[in-house]
């Protein structure tokens, strides 16, 4: 549990800036969704990356265990010197300048970190509510809400480069502007069909052009939309004129 | 990999297994509200996973071996109203009721125990602990009065 307790800190404290303490901690909890094979697995956690202390703890915490599964199911609740604390510490959110720093794999990892926190913080959230007694700390769920966001974040910008750089489309998801019902021009997003549109019926229904009965009322949108918005503008210039009668010092704004 | 509005890739036969990295599910366990078997656990899982995934998420990502995974999806109503008479959805929720393996068995533990501390000598805390307990002290009937309050007379 010390592991786990670890890794917990480390998904909020800013402190803890080494990418290694990070990879080794992660290493022990990691998911088997990126390992396939278990040798793998064990070369991760003999792998001399850091410290020895850190090493050492890694070494120590593996054989305490005895059920797999009873440590599983432990981490969806908080270390048993947190319950019934009234407030638990916790440190400050991921940035995405931080993460940025961070390899893929690290980032990969801390993912799954942050899941299990958030997993054991929303155990916590129902439990308290079911007890009716407040929840220790729930600035705890924002924190981590927020480090997933920008981990998701910088996760997309990398994979934007990498798409740009090598094969140059801006957009992962296909898509193409078109013109609805109404004659509203927007960007429509492609999605996966096992039938070509010409045999998809409810695809056919939604229909991508205008009928001709709609062509005048586009002309009366447009001038609805032009007669707002020139009065919101000679709203504005009023307002600026009674301000400019009323205090003659004022510089005048030109927004 | 995506945060809102997960689509799944179409799949076709002879397509590769799909794989999702960095799942955005989370689950939440919960106490039962009705008496389960002891090797029963009972998780609350959004809308779009299956009992694949739940099974999945459990042996991969907490190494639980998972026997059997039944899910049922419960209804929140719709009926409360607002302050301005408007109606109110309480949103719907997914129920997993996950077996474990080899009769292993899980007891929701008891997280908000009132642990008894005892504050630090001569500290504030102490202090104040103490005046509370005074005030309490005097607030108490008086026992020779056998439960009768004040407001009757002598």
């Amino acid at each position: 549990m010390a592991a786990t307790s670890v890794g917990r800190v480390l998904t909020l404290c800013r402190q803890f800036q080494n990418a290694f303490r990070i990879s080794t901690s992660l290493a022990v909890q990691q998911s088997a969704l990126t390992l396939t094979k278990s040798q793998s697995y064990l070369d991760r956690l003999t792998y001399p990356l850091l410290s020895s202390n850190w090493h050492c703890h890694v070494g120590q915490c593996r054989p305490l265990h005895t059920t797999i599964s009873r440590r599983g199911l432990e981490e969806f609740f908080d270390i048993p010197e947190n319950w019934g604390e009234p407030t638990v510490k916790s440190g400050a959110p991921w940035t995405a300048k931080q993460l940025r720093t961070k390899s893929n794999e690290d980032l990969h990892k801390l993912w799954y970190v942050l899941l299990k926190e958030k997993n054991m913080l929303l155990t916590i959230e129902q439990e308290s509510k079911r007890q009716r007694i407040q929840m220790p700390s729930p600035e705890r769920l924002k924190k981590i809400e927020r480090s997933m966001k920008r981990l998701d974040t910088v996760v997309k910008e990398r994979e934007d480069a990498l798409r740009l750089l090598q094969t140059g489309q801006e957009r992962a998801r296909p898509g193409a502007w078109r013109k609805d019902i109404f004659g509203r021009v927007y960007w429509y997003r492609f999605r996966e069909h096992a039938l070509p549109w010409y045999m998809n019926k409810r695809y056919k229904r939604k229909r991508f052009y205008t009928p001709l009965f709609v062509t005048p009322h586009i002309r009366l949108r447009l001038e609805k939309h032009l007669r707002a918005k020139t009065r919101i503008q000679n709203k504005e210039r009023e307002k600026q004129t009674v301000l400019q009668e009323k205090f003659p010092q004022m510089k005048a704004q030109s927004s | 990999m995506a945060q809102r509005l997960f689509i799944y890739p179409l799949y076709q036969i002879g397509n590769p297994q799909l794989r999702i990295f960095r799942p955005p599910f989370s689950l939440t366990l919960v106490r039962p509200g009705k008496e389960q078997p002891q090797d029963t656990v009972q998780f609350r899982i959004p809308m779009e996973m299956t009992k694949c995934d739940v099974r999945n998420y459990l042996e991969k990502i907490y190494n639980v071996p998972v026997g059997a995974v039944r899910t049922r999806i419960q209804y929140c109503t719709n009926k409360k109203r607002n302050h301005l008479n408007q109606k109110v959805k309480r949103p719907d929720y997914k129920v997993a009721y996950v077996q474990l393996v080899q009769q292993q068995t899980f007891e929701f533990p008891d997280i908000f125990t009132e642990k008894d501390v005892k504050s630090a000598e001569g500290s504030v805390e102490e202090m104040q602990e103490k005046f509370m307990e005074d005030e309490k002290q005097r607030q108490k009937p008086d026992l020779r009065r056998g439960g009768v309050t004040e407001w009757f007379g002598l």
